[in-house]
């Protein structure tokens, strides 16, 4: 035997190894694993819903919010419209009026957002200061321009009241249930092959979330990743104006610090909650409004730091014009962060933003947190990055990257989620289903490997090593992924070593048809193998478009198949063409077989 | 051992007419028996009703189940509660919807008697057995559930949600799971649960955004594919790959459809597969053409075709043996979902394995005549 197969065989033998190993763990139960193979492979295979059962999870959308949401953006439209219908500006500019004018337009007809009714309305009033432009309301303009809203009452009045439309009320609610669904499904997804499932009640206003798998340690961070509302908004922080007089009286345990620009701070255990009860007290400016960030911890103080910012309410830049997000680490400090990529109508928007405020500082504000506020250097497009400030460890900074980026790559729930329920609960399928299942697919296999053996004779002993090798490289790679397992994916399993042996099938078939001319075993090998690649490849490859399409584009189980699809034509393309070849050299050459029965 | 001689020649290309006929035919009934009778969804797309319970005795899921299966409900999910010994999510095909012509006769009913502006929002559950009112100002329990009775609702249980000015109620009818417990009862007697902890709807878990998934990535695989094909052998054979698979498909699902076996997320990987068999098996036989083509200059391309599909024949039916080998044992073995993919997945084997001879390179073959004949000539 030659070099070359020596180094073949090195890797056969160095892969199937491998995949042994990445195997151990998810195997400990029948063949206890060294706790250092445990620790090189952390994952193994999670077994599905079907099979193990799981955490079930019920959240409730705050469907509320989503409307009070939309009921602010359609203020901030009707604040626009009024600047046209008394006369302020033309139709045109509606959507570009600057801030004096908007000032002038509020002196005349002032837009306010009114909760009415305990919370149950959520309504808009608009003031006239004169009698003449109060005129100019008719219900026909509401129904033109805002087909979300309805006149309540005093209509040719100084005062109205608009309130938004039952009927859109009830599509609204739907909106944000059907939109939370997909975020979470995305945000899974983007977690890797959990398999969970998703249903949505939109009538009910929740949302019911199965994630297979018996690994408690991880379900923590999976909650956390699934209810992260991730609005994501980029705001200018105002340290000209004075807002000293804001902060009335401060309680104990939150200090004043009037350095510059007056902010208030506390450390401590319960400091940011602390602070967050004592801003929603404060009379902040409607234009403006109080966001709370990390600080720096004081020892003396004691624990995390919190401190306040003053920011313009105004966010002209948000998440949803967020492309891409990914883990970056800063060039200097080395230390985590996130890297993000704008949109083209993001990175105008940004562009115009930070070139009309350089020098000043703008708050990337992530959930109501303040994450970092750098001053603004120069004009930028559509790159950018979040620091998530130097006062964790780096351990939990890059997790907290990682995280940050699975939210921010699936985009923003629409309103914030409210546990409403949660269950470990058992398989959905019974013992005795699973057991027939697993004999199935023994039975199936083993099927196989008899037929093989004796339709091909040596070819087929051949392609029955080269079976249970796929075997063990599939469920390796599984293992090692930390892929789910259900009942069907067993099946799926099976059916693919069916369809595997197909590579064996070609290449033998051509193996005898090259016998068949007279050619010596050797020779009949290698051109075997010569022209059969062709076929295998160009098969596994059309197979392996549609999978790789599938899993780019496809979701949940969509994705979970295509990824079972795509690790079974890479392993079974490597035992069928390659390793089978090593075996096949070692009988012709090494063994120098003078016949090769191959059926 | 030798299932097909070699150096045999079939002249597949002769009864190409008559295999297409009968092909076409099933593909037309299939596509027909979609909207007529209709696949029967199961859970995963039409949703069904879950039901909590709290057997008072001791039980094992495969008890309850079993009990469930012999009072005639097909595959119900039984889940055991961790940490609540005999407590179980049951989730059920069943629904107790409402028609709509009630629905309508109920919000008649109920404004009528309440009055015009009371009733902000009337909602009836999908599952049919649950009712929800967002009224203005107080209506009193009674007063409302009279109402709703009087419509001829069977009110099992009412709710009073929130205060403040607002009223909103979740009316509970009688339905699927008031049956389902009461013959729960009669199996288990003393064991049997009390009553519901909780009943609800519960929505499909293959919603709108799945199936819109799975269509755009359908058409990008194809798209792709053909791609592929026409890049890798050449634009006469990329229609025939893709017009046997989605044939395949189509194909399988109607006799699915038509056997009326439930429709489930399974059935979609099932159907998956299927087209992945069936554009690797054409593949090869193409390449086989492709091959000769180079080798065998002086025959037509019909005459090829034969050749070549008959050179491949042996490898054709020994590697759907072995496949269908490996699903027989999940079709005789498994049970429930697992014998269902395991049929679908034989009939989509023999189908794939008669449309790569049939209807695959007999396209090409089409194709050649039709573009490529005139172009040459």
């Amino acid at each position: 035997m030659d070099r070359g197969w020596y180094f073949r065989l090195v890797i056969v033998v160095g892969t199937s190894a491998l995949g042994f190993l990445a195997l151990w763990p998810s195997v400990d139960r029948w063949l206890p694993c060294p706790d250092i193979v445990k620790e090189a492979f952390e994952n193994q295979i999670n077994p599905g819903l079907d099979i193990k059962g799981g955490l079930r999870l019920m959240y409730e959308v705050e469907v509320d919010e989503y409307i009070r949401d939309r009921r602010d953006r359609i203020a901030e439209q009707v604040q626009r419209q009024c600047g046209v219908l008394i006369g302020i500006v033309p139709e045109e500019e509606v959507d570009d009026i600057d801030k004096a004018t908007l000032t002038a337009i509020q002196q005349r007809c002032k837009v306010e957002r009114v909760d009415k009714d305990g919370d149950a309305v959520r309504a808009i009033r608009i003031t006239f200061s004169n009698e003449e432009d109060a005129q100019k309301l008719s219900k026909t303009w509401v129904k033109d321009y805002f087909r979300d809203l309805r006149v309540a009452s005093g209509v040719g009045d100084l005062v109205v009241d608009l309130h938004m439309r039952e009927e859109q009320l009830a599509n609204m609610r739907e909106t944000a249930v059907r939109q939370s669904e997909r975020t979470i499904t995305n945000r899974i997804d983007n977690l890797g092959v959990l398999e969970p499932t998703v249903i949505a009640r939109p009538n009910d206003g929740d949302i019911i979330i199965e994630i297979p798998g018996a690994q408690e340690s991880s379900f923590e961070r999976i909650k956390s990743i699934i209810s992260r509302t991730a609005q994501l908004q980029f705001q200018i922080v105002d340290d000209e104006s004075d807002s000293r007089s804001i902060f009335t009286a401060p309680p104990e345990g939150i200090y004043l610090n009037a350095d510059s620009q007056t902010f208030a701070e506390a450390f401590g255990e319960n400091a940011r909650d602390q602070l967050r009860s004592y801003i929603a007290t404060l009379p902040v400016p409607d234009d403006h409004e109080l966001a709370i960030g990390r600080q720096e911890a004081d020892p003396e103080r004691g624990g995390e730091g919190w401190r306040t910012y003053y920011l313009y309410r105004v966010a002209d830049v948000t998440g949803e014009d967020l492309d891409d997000a990914s883990v970056g680490f800063d060039p200097q400090s080395g230390s985590p962060e996130v890297d993000f990529m704008m949109n083209t109508r993001g990175a105008s928007r940004m562009g115009d933003l930070t070139g009309r405020s350089i020098g000043k500082r703008m708050a990337i504000v992530l959930d109501d947190r303040v994450e970092s506020a750098p001053v603004i250097q120069g004009q930028i497009g559509a790159r950018g990055r979040i620091t998530l400030g130097a006062y964790l460890d780096r351990n939990q900074l890059l997790q907290e990257a990682k995280d940050l980026v699975v939210v921010l790559q699936a985009g923003a729930l629409p309103a914030p989620l409210r546990p409403a329920n949660e269950q470990l609960i058992g398989p959905t399928l019974g013992q005795d289903s699973v057991q027939k299942g697993a004999l199935a697919a023994m039975v199936g296999v083993l099927l196989v490997l008899i037929f093989m053996a004796v339709y091909y004779q040596v070819g087929g002993l051949v392609a029955d090593a080269m079976v249970l090798l796929n075997l063990q490289l599939l469920l390796g790679t599984m293992s090692g992924i930390g892929a789910t397992l259900t009942l069907p994916g067993v099946a799926a399993i099976a059916l693919t070593v069916g369809m595997a042996v197909d590579a064996n099938v070609l290449i033998t078939e051509r193996i005898r048809e090259e016998l068949r001319l007279g050619k010596s075993p050797r020779s009949a090998v290698e051109q075997g193998y010569a022209r059969a690649y062709s076929s295998v490849f160009d098969s596994q490859l059309t197979t392996a478009i549609a999978g790789i399409v599938l899993w780019q584009f496809g979701t949940g189980p969509i994705k979970g198949f295509a990824t079972m699809l795509l690790i079974g034509i890479g392993t079974s393309l490597f035992t069928g063409t390659f390793c089978s070849k090593v075996l096949f050299d070692w009988l012709v050459r090494g063994a120098r077989v003078q016949r090769l029965r191959v059926g | 051992m030798e299932l097909i001689k070699p150096g045999s020649y079939f002249d597949f290309m002769k009864y190409r007419g008559p295999v297409i006929t009968v092909l076409g035919l099933m593909a037309t009934l299939s596509l027909v028996s979609l909207f007529y009778p209709g696949p029967n969804y199961g859970i995963d797309f039409a949703g069904g009703t879950e039901v909590q319970l709290a057997f008072r005795g001791d039980t094992t899921p495969n008890e309850v189940r079993k009990a469930l299966e012999d009072s005639g409900y097909s595959r119900p999910d039984v889940i055991s509660v961790e940490g609540e010994p005999n407590q179980y999510i049951i989730r059920v095909q069943e629904v107790s919807s409402l028609p709509e012509e009630q629905v309508d006769k109920l919000r008649e009913a109920a404004t009528a008697l309440l009055g015009e502006d009371v009733i902000r929002e009337m909602k009836v559950s999908p599952g049919g057995d649950k009712i929800t009112l967002r009224l203005s100002g107080e209506i009193h329990e009674q007063q409302l559930q009279e109402a709703l009775e009087a419509a001829g609702a069977r009110v099992r249980s009412l709710n009073l949600l929130t205060g403040s000015r607002e009223t909103r109620y979740e009316v509970h009818l009688v339905g699927v799971a008031d049956e389902l417990t009461s013959q729960l009862r009669e199996k288990f007697g003393d064991r049997a649960p009390q009553g519901a902890l909780r009943v609800e709807w519960v929505g499909p878990k293959a919603g709108e955004q799945l199936r819109d998934a799975a269509i755009q990535s359908l058409l990008y695989a194809i798209a792709f594919i053909m791609l592929y094909v026409a890049f890798r052998f050449d634009l006469r054979f990329a229609p025939g790959g893709v017009i046997a698979m989605l044939h395949d498909a189509l194909i399988t699902l109607g006799i699915y459809v038509l056997l009326q076996k439930e429709v489930n997320l399974t059935t979609v990987a099932a159907l998956l597969t299927i087209m992945g068999y069936s554009i690797n098996d054409t593949i090869v036989v193409y390449d086989r053409i492709r091959e000769n083509m180079v080798r065998v200059r002086d025959k037509s391309l019909r005459e090829l075709i034969n050749i070549s599909t008959s050179q491949m024949l042996s490898r054709t039916i020994v590697t759907s043996l072995t496949t269908l080998l490996s699903v027989s044992a999940f079709f005789f073995l498994g049970t429930g979902v697992i014998a269902d993919i395991a049929f679908a997945l034989g009939v989509g084997i023999v189908i794939g394995t008669i449309s790569s001879i049939f209807v695959a390179a007999p396209i090409t073959e089409l194709m050649d005549r039709r573009f490529f004949n005139r172009a040459r000539s």
